[in-house]
């Protein structure tokens, strides 16, 4: 597509308020589409690049483990920083008995609804924090990149929640506000309007709440468009306000509100370019990579130090780019989405740390395009599940979490010796080892051992074994 | 690490290939010219990618189990687990985090043991914590004077 048939498409989905993007997936089980505005031009966009998370060990891109771990409760406090604000703009909301809160009541459970995405984002939040904490307290470097690498995920999810709930926070203060001070505005419009828009968010807010890796990296991909979406509802929805208060006379009475609205808004880098029509012409092919940062004009998109904090984590498979670039088209406000949809410019990604080496980790960890990957195995044996609960692996920490891909003929020979006929009789079996190794352990150190300490054992067990410290969750029954 | 590959093919075929590659007619007489040195080495030794030290561990003891050296294997896999758990030698002070160190080589250790010598090894195992040998012990072989009482050879 020409860059004359781009601006042309960017100002036909402008005019309409709408710069998403239509499905083009393929085999993506969400897909976020705007309705109203699909463009058969569009239809034809090539997949983006790579997409799953990079997760082998044995790939020369190794930052140094300190740094990564830094990055991580780094990213960490990033996030929890936003997530402290919404809650206390949540709880703020909650008690707003003369705006959302009151009556009629038929708004609060917008509210609630942001709080239990809180409550989600939170806990995820912590959880990859606790597997940050166990990571420093083993010494084996391989098991604590795979604990580094099981905390991504999650971070993952908690960083694109946050942001699509910040927008969900913007429209419930839009909401506070109308409900407060402008009774001349239709209350079953606003309320239709909310509903609709908490039902587009549902679906990308399980997905990436389910961290199931093919149904976040999907909502990822969507996301940017979805926030270009409800940056286009935002807008109209403040424009209605304001001629209904026009009418009324009484813009002196919203005016500073909804300005005040707008400039704490995480959409405001968008906003006023929606309002301007004729913009999009100069705008979104100016991204780049600075010395400050990631740079849209002179505008500072995110920092240095967050690129920095990102190029590590991405580099050590800690996250992936699709999440990552989705944040920073999210953060340079959905007007660039429609020149650049999927993909950010090549300097942008490279920054943020895509390289031949991570691509390359990519595609060898899809075990091939179109191949089923070999199944999970569990690394903690399920017959001593209560075992390892009873010694802290639950939640993040479940045995579950620590499964291992294998190929059914190598998982049988770690299990038979390569003698399959000797099953569990083979002395190597690694069930019977690992867990006779354990029990020892605890017996000799006089002692239930820590999750620390059984990772310390078992990370000693797959190295003898030679299997790759590279965990997966468990998704079978 | 290794993707795996450990696994692929015939392992035993492979493994002792490489040792006849290397000039010795038994696994046992490459690692008896390598004493105390961990399994994990050995195995890399013997191939980076594609052999795994557990698989060295029970080519061994079916080698033992031929020879009737399985007692000696015993001392000899106990070596190595110390060489590569306690790599200082035995801890002078037994604190809660040198204890664990030492659990974790004597578990490991036990892991090891045959059926045969499971009873033996936990009572090795035993003995070394109710009377500590002296701070700085690294035994360097299976005829190591310490672990010749505590285990001495039954097998003719």
């Amino acid at each position: 597509m020409t860059s004359t048939q781009w601006v042309l498409l960017a100002m036909a989905l402008l005019s309409t308020g709408c710069a998403s993007l239509p499905s083009q997936g393929r085999g993506m089980n969400l897909r976020y589409t705007q309705h109203e505005a699909t463009t058969p031009a569009l239809a034809d966009v090539a997949e983006a690049a790579g997409g799953a998370l990079p997760r082998d060990a044995a790939r020369p891109v190794q930052p140094g483990l300190a740094q990564t771990r830094q990055a991580l409760l780094g990213a960490i406090l990033h996030v929890s920083a936003s997530t402290r604000r919404l809650s206390s703009e949540l709880s703020r909301l909650e008690a707003s008995k003369a705006g959302i809160a009151g009556p009629p009541t038929i708004f609060i459970p917008f509210v609630h609804e942001g709080l239990e995405h809180l409550r989600w984002i939170d806990a995820e939040l912590a959880a990859a924090t606790r597997l940050a904490h166990t990571a420093s307290e083993v010494e084996d470097p391989d098991m604590q990149r795979a604990l580094l690498r099981l905390a991504g995920p999650r971070l993952q999810s908690a960083l694109l929640g946050s942001m699509l709930l910040a927008a969900w926070v913007d429209f419930l203060h839009l909401a506070d506000v109308v409900l407060e001070r402008c009774p001349y505005y239709s209350v079953e419009r606003l309320f239709i309007r909310m509903h609709r828009l908490q039902r587009l968010m549902e679906p990308s807010m399980k997905a990436l709440a389910s961290l199931e890796p093919g149904q976040v990296e999907a909502a990822a991909k969507d996301l940017p468009a979805l926030m270009g979406h409800l940056t286009g509802e935002f807008h109209s929805t403040r424009e209605e306000v304001r001629t209904a208060a026009e009418r009324y006379e009484q813009m002196w009475v919203v005016k500073d509100l909804i300005d005040l609205l707008t400039t704490a808004s995480v959409m405001k880098v968008a906003l006023p370019r929606l309002a301007a029509s004729a913009v999009p012409a100069t705008l979104g092919v100016d991204l780049v990579a600075g010395s400050d940062g990631v740079m849209m004009g002179t505008r500072v998109v995110v920092s240095a130090e967050w690129v920095e904090t990102m190029r590590q984590l991405v580099r050590a498979g800690v996250l992936s780019l699709p999440a990552v670039s989705a944040a920073v088209r999210i953060e340079a406000g959905q007007v660039l989405l429609a020149e650049a949809h999927d993909e950010l410019p090549k300097g942008v990604r490279e920054a943020l740390g895509d390289g031949p080496e991570v691509r390359a980790m990519r595609v060898t960890d899809r075990a091939g395009a179109g191949m089923a990957e070999p199944p999970e195995h569990h690394v903690l044996p399920r017959e001593f599940r209560e075992w390892f609960e009873q010694r802290g692996f639950t939640g993040e920490m479940s045995i579950d979490q620590f499964c291992v891909r294998m190929q059914r003929a190598d998982h049988e020979a770690i299990h038979g010796g390569g003698d399959w006929r000797m099953g569990r009789k083979w002395p190597g079996e690694w069930n019977r080892m690992i867990m006779k190794a354990l029990h020892k352990a605890e017996t000799d150190a006089g002692r239930m051992l820590t999750p620390s300490e059984v990772l310390k054992v078992v990370a000693y067990r797959m190295r003898l074994y030679k299997l790759p410290m590279n965990f997966t969750p468990w998704r079978g029954p | 690490m290794s993707g795996g590959s450990a696994w692929q093919g015939n392992w035993k075929v492979r493994l002792h290939e490489r040792v006849r590659e290397l000039g010795y007619d038994s696994l046992t007489a490459f690692a008896n010219a390598r004493p105390a040195v961990p399994l994990l080495a050995l195995a890399d030794e013997l191939g980076e990618d594609d052999v795994a030290g557990v698989q060295v561990l029970s080519e061994l003891l079916a080698e033992a189990e031929r020879s009737h050296q399985v007692t000696r294997l015993m001392r000899d896999v106990l070596v190595r687990e110390l060489s590569e758990c306690l790599p200082d030698g035995w801890p002078a002070v037994l604190d809660d985090a040198n204890r664990f160190k030492v659990a974790m080589a004597l578990g490991s250790w036990a892991a090891f043991a045959p059926e045969t010598h499971e009873q033996r090894a936990d009572q090795v195992s035993d003995a070394l914590l109710a009377t500590p040998p002296p701070p700085g012990w690294r035994p360097l072989g299976p005829d190591d004077e310490l672990l010749l009482t505590l285990l001495p050879d039954e097998e003719v």
